[in-house]
């Protein structure tokens, strides 16, 4: 954990790091990195694992050349490994008003802090970079990923900074994290996705387009799904937008259509895009949802086979 | 409807409670910060219709539940078709009951009669309604206006025990518009108990044109039929259609023609039933064998002592569905000399007068008749005389005053035109000029053969009156709109031959022409002028007799006081009922026995859309009951309000059931999110 920092940090809690040290953060797809690390890369290198043959063309260095097969075919090939690289994570947070919502004292806002700083920490820890994006009204917070502790200290700082308020700019600050990275990148989304799930899909399509890694933690209460209130309430809006005084006897069974209506396409959304979607319950342990997260990846990882089911790309 | 409990009824604003409680739960509610505003926008969106429609009968439920609380614990009565009741307090109300001999029809297993299943449910009715602060009776049988201290005198009273009356609901109607008037009631509900008997209701009668025009003008009176329209099955009644004391030379016997009618006979079969005479407290019984019209026990003879010279007897039936028709008093005596007078200058005619009234028209019988002239008129035994013929001037004075005493004591008097002079006014009429009709004026063209002195004979046949040739005839003057009389027979078109003048008792006739060939040929031809001056002598002498048999009524005795009851079907109904009950009276040497007009055994039930037609315009409604049915007219419906209030509860119950509780999964499961979105 960083020190020497003016901000506290105890929503990253060392127990769950201890727990979650040996698992390791994989990216599903081959990074492009600037330094030697443990993440595949599209580019061929000098690593020890095995990539393939190709034909030998004049240039080539011969100290790379199979000299056994040439004994075997008579042909020369030049063996390839594959290059491994670092990782850049790119945390794009939503610190809208709705954030805030709260059950049992623990919001969503908390729950996304821990969840994000812990990220950040495990993959500072296994030397690769990290980035902040904060998705207020507006994206108005943009820390580019770098790989050393002193960053990590300036993204942990950002993150206990978040207040949660106003309208979320989520789906703009996507677009805008689409365009601004430039090179492959895991990107790691933390929010409650309270937006129309076709914009949406639009964002996850353009980040998958730029051949990024997307996976989304999606905070959600179990109270918002069940809407188990029984007398008239006031409705306050988290957003700022105006309240609503409702008797949800009258208007419960219509809420609970309309959120399983939305979270079914917002399913079919994130299946669509390849995104690597978590549907998170915000009073749930981070630890728990790290832990089912990161085995998840190692699983994709040394399988290699959702994602290309999803994207169709054959296997190498 | 009405209330027993009408204070409770302010409780009534009550019903106001569950909007209040839902406006105070609203005012109430809790406040959450929420973040899922976008699906209670759109909730809010889909809930308009049906959810609200849902919301509002729930609403509705709770105030239907409360009302009918208040409702029940206010002990509703029950208005149902008797929708006219309780539309607000009546000034007076009125019973008009039918105390005919059709209302005794009674239901065999209860007992209970259709008057006495009318009061019971009409003082039941009235003891739980309001009934102003007049309440009046008008039976049927004494016709007079009777106030009342409580709807339960009308169990109690003698006038409204059964009688053996006839009932005149028209007439009855006119007693209660004048109480109407005469007390200036405001609203006024008038309950008309009665079986819709034709011969009660005469629904022909002009007189309900009358009716109808003068409720119409009265402002607040309602009109309530109770009608008991079903009649008896194989209900039986008996009748004396004669009865006669004969004596020969040994021995005496009265010799009775007995009538039995039936009335709703199931089959066709033929039936023998027990006829019971009773005479002179020797019963005997004869079986007489019914057929589909009923019986007829023509001359039936019973022995009696010789020394027995007037006395009373009763015929009887089983009992069976109506008691007051199955049995029938009669009274006999020796049958009195027919005397008659005929006062007249010409002794051509006054032979002629004296021969047609001399000869007896049946055996047994003795005639006596006189001729005097007008100067004599004051040696007229007027107490023996039954008929007495005038053809002379009219007279005036003292004598026309005798004359009218000898009518109203119930005797009979012809006056035909004298050749010469007029005379003065009597009856209202007098003789105008001598005039010769045409051809065809000098025919009868029109007589009433229904009854009176030229109805048909018994055996159906009509009097020869087309033969009849008048030659000169008199008018007569005097009758007016107002005083018509009845013509009984008319020459052409509208030429009197014989008119009644209008009497209260007797009879007054006045024929235009002469039996004589100058001026007709009623002698010639005899059979009309003998018949009618027989019939004439045999009504007039009857008030000669010692016996009588008269329909029961007001006024039948006369002075009530003198008359004794002798038999009475139903005991002594007491002095102001006697006329309206069967049985004998005696009065010294008098005998009376009074029974059921004949029409109480023959008259239809009159439909009841002739009825309707009766009031029709007017505030009315007919409640169609049962005899015997044990419903009553005013029952409580708490009940039926609890039942209300507990279905409403049941049904806001279900509305407001909560949906079954599936907790949404919001993690993992997307087959069911699937499910849930479809």
């Amino acid at each position: 954990m960083p020190e020497n920092s003016s901000h506290s940090h105890d929503f990253i809690d060392p127990k769950v790091l201890a727990r979650l040290a040996g698992l390791g953060l994989h990216a599903r797809l081959p990074m492009l990195g600037s330094v030697s690390g443990r993440h595949r890369s599209p580019i061929r290198g000098s690593s020890l694992e095995f990539a393939e043959y190709r034909k030998y063309v004049p240039g080539d260095d011969i100290r790379r050349m199979d000299w056994r097969a040439w004994g075997r075919s008579d042909r020369y090939y030049i063996k390839e490994y594959e290059a491994d690289t670092n990782l850049r994570l790119c945390l794009i947070v939503d610190t809208s008003g709705s954030m805030n919502f709260a059950v049992n004292g623990v919001s969503k806002l908390e729950t996304m802090r821990s969840l994000a700083g812990t990220l950040a920490y495990l993959t500072a820890h296994q030397g690769d970079a990290v980035g902040l994006y904060c998705a207020g009204q507006g994206l108005h917070t943009e820390i580019r990923a770098r790989r050393n502790a002193r960053h990590l200290r300036v993204v942990l700082d950002q993150l206990a900074d978040i207040k949660g308020e106003g309208e979320t700019g989520l789906a703009d600050a996507l677009h805008r994290a689409a365009e601004s990275i430039r090179q492959r990148a895991l990107v790691v989304v933390v929010s409650d996705l309270y937006i129309e799930p076709e914009v949406l899909n639009s964002c996850f399509q353009h980040l998958r387009f730029r051949k990024h890694d997307v996976a989304v933690f999606h905070l959600l209460d179990q109270t918002e799904v069940d809407f188990a209130f029984d007398r008239p309430t006031r409705f306050l809006d988290l957003e700022g937008g105006a309240p609503i005084l409702t008797d949800p006897n009258l208007v419960g069974k219509q809420y609970r259509q309309a959120m399983a209506g939305y979270l079914a396409d917002l399913q079919t959304v994130m299946h669509k895009a390849a995104v690597d979607y978590h549907r998170v319950n915000a009073g749930e342990p981070v630890g728990d949802i790290l832990a089912r997260f990161l085995v998840g990846r190692k699983h994709q990882k040394d399988g290699r086979s959702s994602l290309s089911r999803v994207t169709g790309r054959p296997q190498r | 409807m009405s209330f027993l409990q009408p204070t409770i009824l302010l409780a009534l604003p009550l019903m106001a409670l569950p909007i209040v409680i839902h406006l105070i739960h609203q005012h109430r509610h809790r406040t959450v910060p929420w973040a899922a505003m976008m699906f209670l926008v759109r909730a809010q969106r889909m809930s308009r219709g049906m959810a609200r429609l849902r919301y509002v009968l729930i609403m509705l439920m709770r105030v239907a539940a409360v009302g009918a609380l208040v409702l029940a614990v206010s002990r509703p009565l029950v208005s149902g078709w008797l929708s006219g009741v309780g539309m607000g307090k009546p000034d007076a109300t009125l019973i008009l009951l039918d105390r005919s001999v059709s209302m005794e029809a009674q239901d065999m297993q209860t007992g209970q009669s259709k008057r006495s299943t009318a009061l019971g449910k009409l003082a039941d009715l009235l003891q739980k309604h309001d009934v102003g602060s007049q309440l009046v009776l008008i039976d049927s049988a004494s016709g007079q206006p009777q106030s009342l201290e409580s709807p339960q005198a009308l169990l109690d009273l003698p006038g409204t025990a059964a009688s053996a009356t006839s009932a005149d609901i028209a007439g009855m109607l006119e007693q209660a518009l004048t109480y109407i008037k005469a007390n200036e009631s405001g609203r006024a509900d008038i309950w008309i108990c009665s079986d819709l008997n034709e011969n009660d209701w005469d629904a022909g009668s002009g007189r309900w044109a009358v009716l109808r025009e003068q409720f119409a003008r009265l402002k607040g009176v309602h009109l309530f039929l109770l009608s008991y329209a079903d009649r008896p099955a194989n209900n039986l009644c008996i009748r004396v259609t004669h009865v006669k004391r004969r004596q020969s030379a040994h021995r005496a016997e009265l010799v009775l023609d007995v009538l039995v009618g039936i009335e709703g006979r199931a089959n066709g079969r033929a039936q023998r039933v027990p006829v019971e005479f009773a005479v002179n407290g020797v019963h005997s019984v004869v079986e007489v064998e019914l057929d589909a019209q009923g019986a007829s026990l023509q001359g039936h003879r019973i022995p009696i002592d010789s020394d027995l010279r007037s006395g009373w007897g009763s015929v009887g039936l089983p009992g069976d569905s109506n008691p007051l028709d199955n049995r029938f008093y009669f009274v006999f005596s020796e049958p009195p000399v027919r005397k008659a007078v005929v006062v007249t200058n010409e002794t051509r005619t006054g032979e002629a007068f004296r021969r047609a009234l001399a000869i007896p028209a049946e055996s047994g019988l003795q005639h006596r008749a006189e001729v005097l002239t007008p100067a004599r008129a004051g040696q007229l035994d007027w107490e023996d005389t039954g008929l007495l013929i005038w053809q002379a001037p009219l007279p005036g004075g003292p004598v026309a005053e005798q004359i009218e005493r000898f009518v109203e004591s119930g005797r009979v008097v012809m006056f035909f035109p004298p050749d010469q002079g007029e005379g003065d006014q009597i009856f209202s009429a007098r003789w105008g000029t001598w005039q010769q009709p045409g051809q065809e004026q000098s025919r009868v063209t029109w007589w009433r053969s229904d009854a009176d002195l030229l109805g048909h004979a018994d055996s159906g046949d009509a009097l020869p009156l087309n033969d009849l040739r008048t030659y000169r005839i008199r008018t007569l003057e005097g009758l007016t709109a107002d005083n018509p009389g009845t013509a009984l027979a008319r020459l052409g078109e509208d030429r009197p031959l014989l008119v009644r003048a209008p009497a209260d008792r007797g009879a007054a006739y006045f024929c235009t022409t002469l039996p004589t060939a100058r001026c007709s040929s009623l002698e010639r031809d005899g059979v009309v002028f003998y018949v009618m001056l027989q019939r004439a002598l045999a009504d007039g002498c009857r008030s000669l007799a010692v016996t009588s048999l008269r329909d029961a009524g007001p006024g039948a005795l006369g002075d009530r006081t003198r008359w004794e009851p002798v038999a009475a079907a139903e005991g002594d109904p007491g002095v102001s009922q006697r006329e309206f009950h069967a049985g004998v009276y005696k009065d010294g040497d008098y005998w009376t026995a009074l029974n059921r007009s004949l029409a109480e055994d023959r008259a239809p039930v009159t439909p009841v859309a002739s009825v309707d037609a009766l009031f029709a315009g007017l505030a009315y409604e007919r409640i169609d009951d049962a005899v015997g049915n044990p419903g009553s007219l005013a029952s409580e419906i708490w009940r039926l309000f609890l039942l209300v209030m507990a279905l409403a509860l049941v049904v806001e119950a279900g509305l407001c059931m909560p949906e079954r509780k599936t907790r949404q999964s919001g993690f993992g499961d997307l087959s069911r999110v699937k499910r849930e979105a479809r």
